[in-house]
């Protein structure tokens, strides 16, 4: 493409900066990631320009059948010839086929689903849902949760900078510390309807709780008769080397939230999935929430697709193993880097590694893209990236990354600037 | 290397142009903070009181108890406020390290975004 592929991502960069938002480009531009995202395959992206990236970022888990898969691409493309994105008020095939599949493989007796588009609005039905079935108000959350920017989702976000400029937001919303039981017990009153939780925290840094916490949250929801909501918009489909996080520690929750990764990369569609008895609440009101684009025809078969793939290439197993293969070169990171790499945080392929300080965070970032490897720290805290790469990821393409890291480390180590302190 | 002088000098011109420039006033008209800068080179420090958007003061000295600490070296400083560089990029390549929260190092990059958008 040559100059011409040049010239055209400058004109993208430039009607992106004055038709949608200046900062955001200024900024990808100084970490070295103003990509305009062309080609794109497996774990990589390719700039208009030809630069090759693996994507450890992926939209925070959206890629986890890889970019692009062939199949759902296939699957897409097959049901265009017969399907458009349906009526939503009416009955379809493929909603229930979705909803069938999301029943056999989520947790315990999670029966019942209704569709949206977005994790955000999957959130704001999953609260919807739980004031209204128990007839109370209040929804305990956590900080530094992140549950989506619409409205009651960005009421349970736990990050004021994403909610202050718009105040006042939902009442009734109770934050507490993640992690901390006894900050929940206290926060619980007779008007508590649920709550809400991610099972590991994915924007707010990677963030594991103790072993006994999850059980410890269902035994008090059921105690006090409180709905457990459990976020897995960014944990599901095999991320974390189960297909659902919640799996890891045997816990069920009342309501589950996914999206992301469910619609493969490839058609926006997010689900609410609830246990049956839950279901009453919309017997006497059948049409009480809607989504015009929710659970579309194409997003429901994507979706099928989606989950047929990830059951018979077994990415639950391939996430175990690939995060493993990470850990162990992250350790041998954190061995001769001490100055620069605190601890690491991972689960299968949802990793969160935890600098020194804050300064390392965007120096990483720059460092790694321009190796090739897309990594960004996160909003809530420099001193924290991610690496979330589709599950696909192959043994060479984790030893790329981890050649990335190691480069842009010792690079890194010979700046100055890098103690615990500064 | 610049010289205290030289760094309140571009100071002066930097809160003339921040406080004379009404979409910047505007856009800031939510944010109070008291900022530190730091020549880590020198050891020059300053600092900077923001109310309401405006900066209604800047001294020499570390004074106060900072929302926001800038260091870099004294002719980074010295040319962050008189728009001859650009800040985000300095503050990726690690030139300019701030403590602060994400938000607040982006309203200040925003600040040269608005004044000098060609830097």
């Amino acid at each position: 493409m040559g100059n011409d592929s040049a010239k055209i991502k400058a004109e993208a960069l430039s009607d992106f900066s004055k038709f949608i938002g200046p900062m955001k480009v200024r900024t990808m531009k100084a970490a070295g990631l103003d990509i305009i995202e062309h080609k794109r395959e497996g774990v990589n992206v390719w700039d208009i320009t030809g630069q090759r990236y693996i994507d450890c970022q992926t939209g925070s888990g959206i890629m986890n059948v890889g970019r692009r898969n062939p199949e759902i691409v296939e699957a897409l493309k097959k049901a265009l010839d017969t399907y458009d994105i349906g009526v939503f008020l009416l009955c379809s095939k493929p909603k229930a086929d979705l909803a069938k599949k999301l029943a056999e493989i989520a947790p315990g007796d999670l029966n019942c689903t209704i569709f949206g588009v977005g994790g955000g609005e999957a959130n704001d039905a999953a609260i919807k849902i739980a004031r209204g079935y128990t007839m109370k108000k209040e929804i305990i959350y956590t900080q530094r949760a992140y549950h989506g920017h619409t409205g009651f989702a960005l009421s349970a976000i736990g990050r004021d900078a994403y909610k202050e400029p718009f105040e006042p937001l939902m009442p009734g919303f109770i934050m507490v510390p993640f992690g901390d039981i006894e900050a929940i017990k206290k926060a619980i009153t007779a008007d508590t309807a649920a709550i809400i939780l991610e099972p590991i925290q994915g924007e707010g840094g990677i963030n594991i709780p103790p072993d006994d916490y999850l059980p410890q949250v269902r035994k008090l929801c059921d105690d006090h008769e409180i709905l457990l909501i459990l976020d897995e918009i960014q944990t599901g489909f095999a991320r974390t080397g189960k297909m659902f996080a919640s799996e890891h520690w045997g816990v069920v929750p009342d309501i589950m939230t996914v999206a992301k990764s469910l619609g493969g990369g490839i058609y926006p569609i997010s689900a609410t999935i609830f246990k049956e008895e839950i279901q009453d609440f919309f017997i006497p009101h059948p049409f009480i929430h809607l989504s015009t684009f929710g659970g579309s025809d194409l997003g429901c078969i994507v979706g099928m697709a989606v989950i047929d793939y990830i059951q018979k290439n077994d990415l639950a197993g391939h996430a175990e193993k690939m995060g493993l293969r990470f850990r162990a070169g992250l350790n041998a990171l954190l061995k001769d880097y001490p100055s620069l790499l605190l601890e690491v945080r991972q689960r299968g392929l949802m990793i969160g590694m935890q600098y020194t300080n804050e300064s390392i965070g965007p120096r990483m970032t720059k460092k790694l893209a321009d190796r090739g490897v897309i990594a960004i720290y996160t909003g809530n805290d420099p001193s924290i990236c991610r690496l979330m790469p589709p599950l696909v990821i192959t043994p060479e393409e984790v030893d790329f990354v981890l050649n990335a890291l190691a480069e842009s480390m010792k690079e890194l180590s010979g700046e100055a600037g890098l103690g615990k302190n500064d | 290397m610049a010289t205290s002088q030289e760094i309140l000098e571009a100071l002066a011109d930097y809160q003339g142009q921040c406080n004379e420039n009404k979409r910047l006033r505007k856009m800031q008209r939510d944010w109070s903070r008291l900022i530190h800068f730091v020549a880590e080179d020198t050891g020059d420090t300053f600092t900077m009181n923001v109310v309401k958007g405006e900066i209604v003061s800047f001294e020499a000295g570390a004074n106060g108890t900072p929302d926001i600490i800038v260091t870099t070296t004294s002719e980074n400083l010295c040319d962050m406020f008189w728009g001859d560089l650009n800040p985000s990029q300095k503050y990726l390549s690690g030139e300019i390290k701030v403590k602060a929260t994400q938000e607040d190092v982006i309203r200040l990059d925003a600040i040269t975004m608005i004044i000098w958008p060609d830097v």
